[in-house]
């Protein structure tokens, strides 16, 4: 063992570690004090405040150094806390109060300052020096929704700006001048509304005083209880810290332990929470008489649907009715409604939103390894040496994962990004192939062949891992690249070089989003990225796989646990008769065998008099499926409507039941994230009014609707799933801890960062080829020669029914089309100009932003705000193999 | 310091090629200190962020926004000061220029003359009124000084240095023996850092050469701050070649391929004459791919500093070239492992450079010949206006500071009480320590002083020593990064007790003011606010009845 010695006291050291580590590692957290250090920042060495005493062998003398940065030698001679140490942390402390106001206790950090507690710590008690220039004077900046500053308070440890750096990577601040004028900058000195923030408020969390903060003033101590949590909004899965009050939210940090998200986490999830007691929060049950909602009790909401359900099923059978769950709700709720549809209407009409963006995904993995899920983890982003993004917007959508894609390639790590847009994970990419909507079959299979032709496949996981290698090899060395350079816009070499550098990449590892999947050719999009891996030998070990980033906090569960209308619970098919028989046995009702019907196929039915009733829980198709009057006007042909919300949606309105559901602040359960990481959802609050969790209320009209389930806890629901659910046969409530496990679950309990590691699940992987097809909404391009896309901003998720009722909305405010500067000038549109945008299915007005993000050609937008409702120009293009809507790809013209 | 911000700087096609440094300054040059709409596009281009160019921007005396309009600026170097110059000069120079037309630069390195100012890009020395006007009024001929060369001992600084032509058979037969044995004759010549440290070169060219990473850097450190020092100019204006070859030779030593001169832009005669030497090895083909038809790369940079005395240190300076703000980093990593652009560097300063080629020709034993068992060599001494024969002095190593003082300097013209060897940085030997020290590391260090750079002020008797002090701690506080505690707040407490007790009927109490040296000595990340408690404590410790009446 190697040592060094604290106090004379032999202690292990571990290679690399600092002196700090060291003595933490030994002595506990606390043991040094320090400013400038944070535990999710590299050493900086800028306070002084670690210092501590060293002799080195052999080098007789006591030294001064500052622990945070200074390496463990073996046989040093550390003094943590010598009487010359305690002085110089007094006086450098006494430095620093002479430049920082002495208003403790009216201050909003008194109680949870760190400058505090270091100062009572080394025992300041007076401030000897005489009255000096001083920063007391700067003024705050209260410009933004949510950051705030009070620079007065600034103790100059550049740990706002090193958060923003090697945290977010957004290089919002900096410090301006220098020596002792200098100070913290947003901007070019600006405020940070004026600035490019993008309140993650990594920087508040980071700042030790009250200098950086925010609206809720997360660092004052008034809060009475701590909860720890999964966010509710995209697929990263952050972990959050809820501080309450009561029944009041006080505010929202981001762990430093959380594997997912270490301390991280976007304005969605940090700061835009308030909608859960927005006024508009749906209370009580609703259910529509004569046109209108009129105030009922639960009770009477129940007795309602149960006669209505029953009804139309004894009338017409049990496949006249569907539900679409939703992946905003927990496993345990996903679980109960696929059961609810199953076992108590007896149907496999349910579906939920993954039929509209991540279903090719689920279908395009399931083929090719087995299994419909992410190969590997976002933590081996540290082990790649390759990053290939398609598709996907992560900064944006998956803010936390975007940030670190970004900091990888910032650091140097090849970046590849194929997509339409210059998005900002594009502007550091080393290979940016800005396709034409809708090829990413052409310039996949491009890659593919000049990978095969420059012979840089890896044979060995070709032949041990692989089937169908020969065929494939044919048909892509066959391919026309003439034709699909043409097709797909990028110049031949730039493929090349991409294709090449994810080929030598000791390890590439693979993202994708929506931009691959709602396609006509999304699922056979997903498969040649899948193949892409397997030829280069990426799957199957640290750093590399395919990694789709799913949306949805919960669309991975979501299908996990049986929301889709050909696999039940666990994935297992339905028209298998051992597995009908299985669900049979563990229900004990008798389940159909037959497909139900997918999302678009429910619309189709409903407006062919084939589908009676629905049952919807949190998800607005309205605003956010495709063809937004056809789906109107499927939803008004349903005899029967029950919606389960937070709020009155577009959907809602068409109800003839609402039911108020509660926000994940209000209930328990479970969440997995893009990583299969099952995590534990708590309860911070309790339902607002008379609304309920989403699962209590399944099981409440399980029972009155004749079928005894157990009252809903998450542990109950946990034990029933991992019976069923092979995947999740280890997961126990009490077991998950705060990192939540990643699925498989042994039943010992063990998880599973890397799927496929010796075998796919299937076997064998299986090397499929496509060709591109032109998608046939194309045909329109005569008439409507734009091709408009749709995308995301960090603000806003979704519909917007959340963002939109927090501060995020006075933030963006609009969804705003993005046009060329060249398309902008031929068409003599000015930027802020409302313009019209025509489809084939219907018009839009919107607002023009001029940008070179978007090729001339292109347009894009979002679908945010129900006053755009874009989706009356979308279409009715589906993915050939899944039945995802293509929402990246529209013909439509645009007129003043 | 930021790893996203060093990579991003030295992306393909950036890095030296299209440096952030040079586009930063080069909007200022082109029109004063830039606008944030041309900051806004740079951070745009480079992907940094704006709020970092116009860090970057504020930080230093020639591209913050506050010098806009700046049209002339006089000198405030500590030879300049104690000659009291520099009251006439500003005098003048508001008969020609509004007050804010008129700015500082910290030392120009006239200190042989003083009355030094910069103007209209040149630097000038004048004191009488008539010469100022004839100056501003563009009527001088050019600004060139003269200053008084000697030697005692072996002069291997100051000996003529051959033409590039006929130095190429020696690097020819260097580039045929391995680097390996180069650096083992570098080691034999014992040469120690001339910058400050008196670190060992072969050390650092060894450890470069061995550590991970392409392409490696030779920096030369020629951001002589110290005000009082010349020597580096003298060797960058007439021995350019000695200073590019040892770059060249350093370089074949530690595999790097690529040499970054980083000269300070207070000297543009320096600047003017290195770049046409670079110019020089171009035709002479000792600057490009395959030098001398070997595999050896060598390509020169030369990077003109914007003005901030911290740029001296090396890891500063490393951040500077990366257009970063030059905020000084923590080490380890050691530039020889992670440097400029987070590749191998070696930084060494201009005379430790130019010793090489002597190195090269003569084998390490004879440079080891020379000088004492620990400081081998000779070092060359800049000695200002307070002598009688004011100059730039090379001497052997070991050599009494007092022939120095006598010899070379012919002694004080005026009586002083002290000399300030080594920068503000280096100690304040009062004159009666004059003979106890000889011209050496040791020496120095075992008196508690500092060799340093080896520049000599002499702090006239009639110059009150608090006052000095004072000085000292605004250089400080001027220069300070700002990044560590101690020397950012505790550089401005310090000159504002020194200015009270001298304005006020204010006394320091003198344990606050130990406490205050003690917390910058052992507190300080760099050698700034690390190395101003040695003059400060040898004013307290030499000077104390004089410094008395200010404390309590």
């Amino acid at each position: 063992m190697r040592v060094a010695y604290i106090d004379g006291t032999a202690c292990e050291i571990r290679p690399g570690e600092t002196i700090l580590a060291f003595l933490k590692r030994h002595m506990g957290e606390d043991c040094v004090p320090t400013l400038c250090d944070a535990p999710n920042l590299e050493p900086f060495g800028a306070c002084r405040v670690c210092s501590v005493e060293v002799a080195r062998p052999g080098n007789g003398g006591l030294k001064t150094v500052a622990s945070c940065h200074t390496p463990i030698e073996e046989g040093m001679m550390i003094y943590p806390d010598s009487e010359s140490v305690q002085k110089l942390r007094r006086n450098i402390m006494e430095l620093v109060l002479t430049d920082h106001p002495l208003d403790c206790l009216t201050c909003e950090v008194n109680g949870n300052c760190e400058l505090q507690d270091v100062a009572a710590r080394v025992g300041i008690r007076k401030v000897r020096y005489p009255e000096g220039k001083n920063h007391l004077d700067r003024t705050k900046d209260l410009s933004h929704p949510y950051m705030t500053s009070d620079l007065s308070k600034c103790i100059m440890c550049y740990r706002c700006v090193r958060a923003c750096d090697e945290v977010q990577g957004q290089f919002v601040l900096s410090v301006a001048g220098r020596g002792f004028d200098s100070a913290i900058i947003k901007g070019m000195n600006e405020s940070f509304f004026e600035s490019d923030c993008v309140s993650c408020g990594a920087c508040a969390q980071a700042c030790p005083t009250s200098a950086i903060s925010d609206i809720y003033q997360s660092k004052s101590v008034s809060a009475q209880k701590e909860v720890r949590t999964v966010c509710t909004y995209c697929g990263v899965g952050c972990n959050l810290a809820v501080k309450a009050t009561g029944n009041k939210i006080m505010s929202i940090q981001a762990p430093f332990d959380a594997e997912v998200n270490s301390g991280h986490t976007c304005l969605k999830g940090r700061y835009a929470f308030a909608f859960y007691k927005h006024p508009d929060r749906l209370q009580h049950p609703l259910i529509k008489r004569n046109g209108q909602f009129e105030r009922a009790t639960w009770e009477e909401a129940y007795d309602y649907i149960a006669e209505k359900l029953t009804q139309i099923r004894e009338e017409s059978g049990p496949d006249f009715i569907a539900g679409i769950s939703s992946a905003r709700c927990t496993n345990e709720e996903n679980y109960l409604m696929q059961k609810f549809i199953r076992a108590v209407i007896g149907t496999n009409n349910i579906d939920g939103c993954a039929r509209v963006c991540h279903s090719p995904t689920a279908i395009g993995m399931q083929r090719t390894f087995g299994t419909g899920a992410a190969t590997n983890s976002i933590a081996d982003l540290k082990w790649t040496s390759a990053m290939l993004v398609v598709g996907a917007n992560p900064t944006e959508a998956h803010p936390v994962t975007g940030a670190k894609i970004k900091q990888q390639a910032m650091k140097g790590k090849t970046l590849i990004v194929l997509d339409p847009r210059k998005t900002e994970i594009a502007r550091y990419a080393d290979h940016h192939l800005q396709l034409r909507p809708g090829t990413n079959v052409a310039v996949l299979n491009m890659m593919m062949y000049y990978i095969l032709k420059e012979g840089l496949e890896d044979a060995g996981f070709i032949a041990n891992r692989t089937e169908g290698y020969e065929d494939f090899r044919n048909n892509i060395l066959n391919l026309n690249i003439d034709e699909l350079e043409a097709v797909s816009g990028v110049p031949r070499e730039q493929v090349r070089e991409a294709a090449i550098a994810y080929a030598k990449a000791p390890a590439a590892m693979s993202f994708h989003g929506l931009g691959v999947t709602e396609h006509y050719q999304g699922t056979y999009a997903v498969m040649l990225i899948a193949d892409l891996a397997m030829i280069t030998g990426n799957v199957g070990k640290p750093g590399c796989g395919v990694n789709p980033l799913r949306g949805q906090n919960n669309v991975q569960g979501m299908a996990d646990m049986g929301v889709q209308p050909y696999q039940g619970a666990g994935y297992l098919d339905v028209t298998n008769p051992d597995m009908v028989r299985k669900f049979t046995d563990f229900y004990g009702r008798p389940v159909s065998d037959k497909i139900g019907y997918t999302i678009p196929e429910m619309y189709d039915s409903a407006l062919t008099g084939k589908l009676r009733a629905m049952w919807i829980i949190g998800e607005d198709v309205v605003q956010s499926d495709p063809n937004s009057q056809k789906v109107i006007r499927a939803l008004e042909a349903l005899d029967f409507l029950v919606v389960q919300e937070l709020f009155m949606t577009e959907t809602s309105k068409y109800a003839d039941v609402i039911l108020p559901g509660a926000s994940f602040l209000e209930k328990e359960g479970t969440f997995t994230n893009g990583e299969r990481r099952v995590q534990r959802v708590n309860r911070v609050v309790e339902p607002i009014g008379e609304s309920k969790p989403d699962g209590q209320i399944l099981v409440e009209i399980m029972n009155r609707m004749g079928y005894p389930q157990r009252p809903y806890t998450a542990k109950g629901m946990l034990e029933e799933i991992s019976a069923i659910v092979p995947f999740f046969a280890g997961i126990r409530w009490d077991e998950l801890g705060e990192q939540g496990k990643q699925w498989p679950v042994t039943p010992e309990g063990k998880d599973t960062k890397i799927l496929h590691t010796e075998t796919f699940k299937r076997g064998k992987g299986r090397l499929v080829f496509r060709d591109f097809m032109e998608t046939p909404e194309l045909d329109h391009a005569e008439e409507y020669p734009f091709i408009l896309t749709t995308n995301r901003v960090l603000e806003h998720y979704n519909s917007g029914t959340m963002t939109r009722r927090t501060n995020n909305a006075r933030i963006v405010t609009e969804d705003l089309l993005l046009i060329n500067p060249e398309d902008a000038r031929k068409n003599g549109i000015r930027e802020g100009e409302m313009v019209r945008l025509i489809s084939p299915r219907g018009q839009v007005p919107s607002k023009a932003h001029i940008t070179d993000e978007v090729k001339p050609g292109i347009l894009s937008t979002t679908f945010h705000f129900p006053e755009l409702m874009v989706n009356n120009v979308t279409s009715d293009i589906h993915d050939t193999e899944a039945n995802c809507p293509e929402y990246k790809v529209v013909s439509v013209r645009i007129e003043k | 310091m930021s790893k996203n911000l060093t990579a991003l700087a030295g992306r393909k096609g950036k890095g030296l090629t299209n440096n952030l440094f040079e586009r930063i300054a080069g909007l200022t040059e082109e029109s004063g200190p830039a606008d944030k709409e041309a900051l806004r596009q740079l951070a745009d281009e480079f992907l940094v962020g704006n709020a970092n160019i116009y860090g970057t921007a504020t930080f230093y005396d020639f591209t913050k926004p506050d010098n806009r309009n700046k049209k002339v600026y006089t000198c405030n170097g500590s030879a300049c000061l104690l000659a009291g110059t520099q009251d006439a000069v500003k005098a003048e120079l508001l008969r020609h220029f509004q007050p804010d037309e008129i700015g500082e630069m910290c030392c120009l390195g006239r200190c042989h003359e003083n009355g030094a100012f910069h103007f209209n890009g040149q630097n000038f020395s004048a004191c009488q009124p008539a010469e100022i006007a004839d100056i501003v009024a563009g009527k001088a001929s050019n600004g060139i000084d003269r200053y008084r060369v000697g030697a005692l001992g072996t002069p291997i600084l100051t000996a003529p240095f051959p033409e590039p032509e006929a130095c190429k058979p020696v690097i020819a037969k260097m580039l045929n023996d391995s680097p390996e044995s180069l650096v083992e004759t570098v080691r034999k010549s014992g040469l120690r850092g001339r910058g400050g440290a008196g670190f060992p070169i072969a050390f650092k060219l060894d450890a470069c050469r061995k550590a991970a990473g392409e392409p490696r850097f030779i920096v030369c450190n020629a951001d002589e701050g110290d005000p009082g020092a010349f020597s580096d100019r003298y060797l960058m204006e007439e021995r350019p070649y000695a200073v590019l070859l040892g770059m060249l030779i350093a370089g074949y030593a530690a595999g790097a391929e690529r040499g970054v001169i980083y000269i300070r832009a207070e000297y543009p005669e320096s600047i003017a004459v290195i770049r046409e030497a670079i110019n020089g090895l171009t035709e002479a083909g000792l600057n490009g791919d395959r030098i001398l038809g070997s595999d050896f790369n060598f390509h020169f940079k030369l990077i003109k500093a914007q003005g901030a005395y911290i740029c001296g240190e090396e890891t500063a300076l490393l951040q500077s070239i990366e257009g970063k703000r030059p905020e000084v980093r923590v080490r380890p990593p050691y530039p020889a492992q992670e440097g400029l652009f987070g590749k191998p560097t070696v930084v060494n300063n201009v005379e430790t450079l130019a010793n090489l080629y002597y190195i090269l020709v003569n084998g390490g034993e004879k440079f080891a010949a020379v000088g004492t068992q620990h400081s081998t060599g000779t070092k060359l001494l800049s000695l200002d206006s307070s002598f009688n024969t004011p100059g730039l002095y090379e001497v052997d190593m070991g050599t009494p500071l007092a022939k120095v003082v006598e010899t070379l300097g012919g002694g004080s013209r005026i009586p002083v009480k002290a000399l300030h060897i080594g920068g503000p940085l280096g100690g304040l030997v009062p004159v009666e320590k004059i003979p106890d020290l000889t011209v050496d590391f040791e020496s120095f260090a075992q008196n508690s002083f500092l060799l340093g750079h080896a520049s000599v002020i002499g702090i006239p008797e009639s110059y009150p020593m608090v006052r000095y002090v004072e000085h000292l701690f605004a250089f400080t506080a001027h220069e300070s990064c700002g990044k560590c505690f101690p020397c950012r707040i505790g550089s401005v407490r310090g000159r504002e007790m020194l200015h009270k007790a001298q304005a006020e009927s204010y006394r320091i109490n003198a344990e606050l003011f130990n406490d205050l040296v003690d917390t910058l000595a052992k507190g300080s990340l760099c050698a700034l606010g690390g190395g101003i408690p040695l003059p400060v404590r040898n004013a307290l410790t030499w000077f104390k009845d004089e410094l008395a009446p200010y404390f309590e």
